[in-house]
């Protein structure tokens, strides 16, 4: 579970100081999956920043599984990015002289808790948990765009992170990708009960989450479910059954 | 983040980017390889001048003439002031004790001739103590004698290779020879002494001291004059090594008594021991390795500079790989690592690459320049790599400093 109390957050742009963040505060439990809108300028990417424990807040608190982030070294704030957070990104951020698996293993290089065989094999089951066994010694540039976010994705989850944080996921995707890509976070979502934040800015793409915070000039606007009939899903059987349970 | 990892991180990167790899090694690979090839060569001609002085003996002495000062003033060596009776008088074992035996050389020069064929060589004339005071044995024939010396025989004994060159494959021995148009009998052959070069004793003829000053007087050097009685110099043998210092302090009391030097006043010789040669020869070689070291300093330096550059280059065009390599995990050691080990592996390679074109200039040398023995020691090639390696060490932590410290954020902005 994360937790967000009163987040602040101001730099400075030469000489002018900008409050990114005025006060935010929320909470994700396990298991959600949250959509994260705002326009640009809206403090989105500083809000993203700061729960990707990339930056740390001016003032408030945030803890991670009852963690606190405010106060931690650079080096803490490393070692929770590895075990808790896994990311992806819009621009996918694979190493491109690495083939698939590799990308996939580093993670679970810098945590240094698995020993070689271990890392490979944990490796080629989050491929083929986003359906790419067939593709582990690929290198990106051999690789779709989707089929680039999948490894990317992989790799987000190969240390078994507390929340999945996706910039955007899907802003460098064709419609059929796209598709595949949203597919897979609503799999994991639903199947492995991981915890997904979403941000965007494409409406489509929020609504195949549960619930949107919608945030504007550093401040919450809105928090809120989205309701079964708005909710949008892509025809797999799980999550087929789990909306006629609802 | 284990090492071997980092290892394997650092040398695909190295190979992904061959000629940019190439050239950054390239200062190491010349600074090692030069460092290896110049050592060997100073080295092999060090060793070869030390081995040519132990042939002649650690306990060997000799007296030469020298300069006389008055009132301060050096005045130029105008005639030999070492006479035979001196050298009779350093032979006598009641003043000097420590003295085994002692022999004195006087040295002319001559064309040889032998039927057609004809040579060069060193004449060095002396009495029948010589033999004993430079270990000579002969292959043939017979030293001659004190009664040979007293009545001026012509006889001439051959050095090996003078020996090789006049007579191939006849025997020498009772035959006659010309020496400035002056018959000799040669009446000995020496064993090879070994060595090469202008300073081989092989390459020598050995006559009676007193035929030497009578019948080739005219080419004698200038520091000869015609009495008669003045020698080159005059070579002592001491028991052994301990006694050659003791010698030397009874020789001087003897000849400065001869020569009636009184105290305040500088000797007219000097003399010159081989362990002072040989440690003469040793400062050479210090002296040649310290020039060496700020050879190897410079270039090392120079490519390490290079290296230095490089990698903030790399630094730059990876920042966006470091952003997600923080991104996903790692932390600013691991970076910094990661970094080190890449410029550290560019001079281990590199100093590899400059040991085999070090190794191989040597070797290279050895075999097209035969006066230039190279001697190759295991301990520079080492000290080497290691130099190079602390190289990279040095130069790399600044590169890889700046890596380890970019903003995650920014450095995943990076285009």
């Amino acid at each position: 579970m994360i937790r967000i109390q009163d987040v602040t957050k101001t730099y400075w742009m030469g000489d002018v100081e900008v409050q990114a963040l005025r006060g935010v505060s929320f909470e994700v439990h396990d298991g959600e999956m949250v959509a994260i809108m705002g326009p640009s300028g809206s403090g989105k990417s500083t809000l993203m920043n700061i729960l990707g424990v990339l930056d740390q807040p001016s003032t408030g608190s945030y803890t991670i599984d009852e963690e606190e982030v405010a106060d931690m070294s650079e080096a803490e704030m490393a070692e929770v990015r590895n075990r808790k957070i896994g990311f992806v990104f819009q621009s996918f951020n694979l190493l491109p002289k690495l083939s698939a698996l590799a990308n996939v293993e580093l993670p679970m290089l810098y945590s240094g808790q698995f020993g070689r065989g271990e890392r490979e094999e944990r490796a080629i089951n989050a491929l083929e948990a986003v359906g790419l066994g067939d593709r582990v010694h690929h290198h990106p540039k051999e690789l779709s765009g989707g089929q680039q976010q999948r490894v990317a994705i992989a790799r987000s989850l190969v240390n078994d992170p507390t929340i999945l944080l996706a910039d955007e996921p899907t802003g460098a995707l064709d419609s059929h990708s796209t598709e595949e890509v949203l597919a897979i976070f609503q799999r994991l979502n639903y199947e492995q009960g991981i915890t997904i934040i979403f941000v965007t800015h494409e409406h489509d793409v929020a609504a195949h989450c549960r619930r949107l915070i919608r945030i504007r000039d550093g401040h919450i606007e809105a928090d809120t479910p989205i309701l079964d009939q708005q909710w949008k899903y892509n025809a797999l059987p799980g999550v087929q059954t789990a909306l006629a349970r609802s | 983040m284990n090492v071997f990892e980092s290892f394997k991180i650092a040398l695909s990167s190295l190979a992904s980017n061959k000629l940019r790899s190439l050239l950054t090694m390239l200062g190491i690979i010349i600074g090692v390889g030069s460092v290896i090839a110049l050592q060997s060569i100073g080295e092999g001609v060090v060793d070869k001048e030390q081995k040519r002085l132990q042939q002649n003996g650690t306990n060997l002495i000799t007296v030469q003439p020298t300069s006389q000062s008055v009132g301060g003033i050096r005045l130029q060596t105008g005639n030999s002031n070492l006479t035979l009776e001196d050298s009779e008088a350093i032979a006598d074992p009641e003043r000097i004790s420590k003295a085994e035996a002692a022999a004195p050389e006087l040295q002319t020069g001559g064309q040889l001739t032998y039927n057609s064929k004809n040579t060069f060589a060193i004449g060095i004339g002396t009495t029948e103590a010589y033999p004993i005071v430079r270990d000579i044995t002969l292959s043939a024939g017979e030293w001659f004698t004190e009664s040979d010396v007293s009545q001026s025989k012509q006889y001439v004994i051959l050095g090996a290779t003078v020996a090789k060159d006049l007579f191939a494959d006849d025997d020498p021995i009772n035959k006659t020879v010309r020496i400035n148009r002056v018959n000799f009998v040669v009446t000995g052959v020496m064993n090879p002494k070994g060595g090469t070069g202008f300073g081989s004793l092989d390459t020598r003829i050995y006559l009676p001291i007193t035929t030497a000053s009578k019948r080739l007087q005219g080419f004698r050097g200038p520091g000869q004059t015609s009495t008669g009685k003045t020698v080159s110099s005059i070579v002592v043998k001491t028991a052994d090594t301990a006694s050659v210092n003791p010698a030397i302090s009874q020789i001087t009391d003897l000849l400065r008594e001869r020569h009636k030097i009184r105290g305040g006043q500088t000797d007219d010789f000097e003399i010159v021991n081989q362990q002072d040669l040989l440690q003469a020869a040793k400062d050479q070689q210090a002296t040649y390795t310290i020039f060496l070291l700020v050879i190897a300093s410079i270039s090392l330096f120079v490519g390490g500079i290079g290296i230095m550059n490089i990698m903030l280059v790399t630094v730059t065009e990876r920042t966006r790989e470091i952003g997600i390599r923080k991104a996903i995990g790692a932390k600013p050691f691991d970076i910094l690592i990661q970094f080190m080990i890449e410029s550290i592996s560019i001079c281990f390679v590199g100093g590899l690459a400059g040991v085999v074109l070090g190794v191989a200039s040597s070797i290279i040398v050895n075999a097209t320049v035969p006066t230039l023995p190279t001697l190759l020691n295991p301990s520079t090639i080492v000290i080497a790599v290691g130099f190079a390696v602390a190289v990279g060490l040095f130069f790399g932590i600044y590169p890889a400093r700046r890596a380890s410290k970019l903003n995650p954020i920014d450095a995943l902005r990076y285009e």
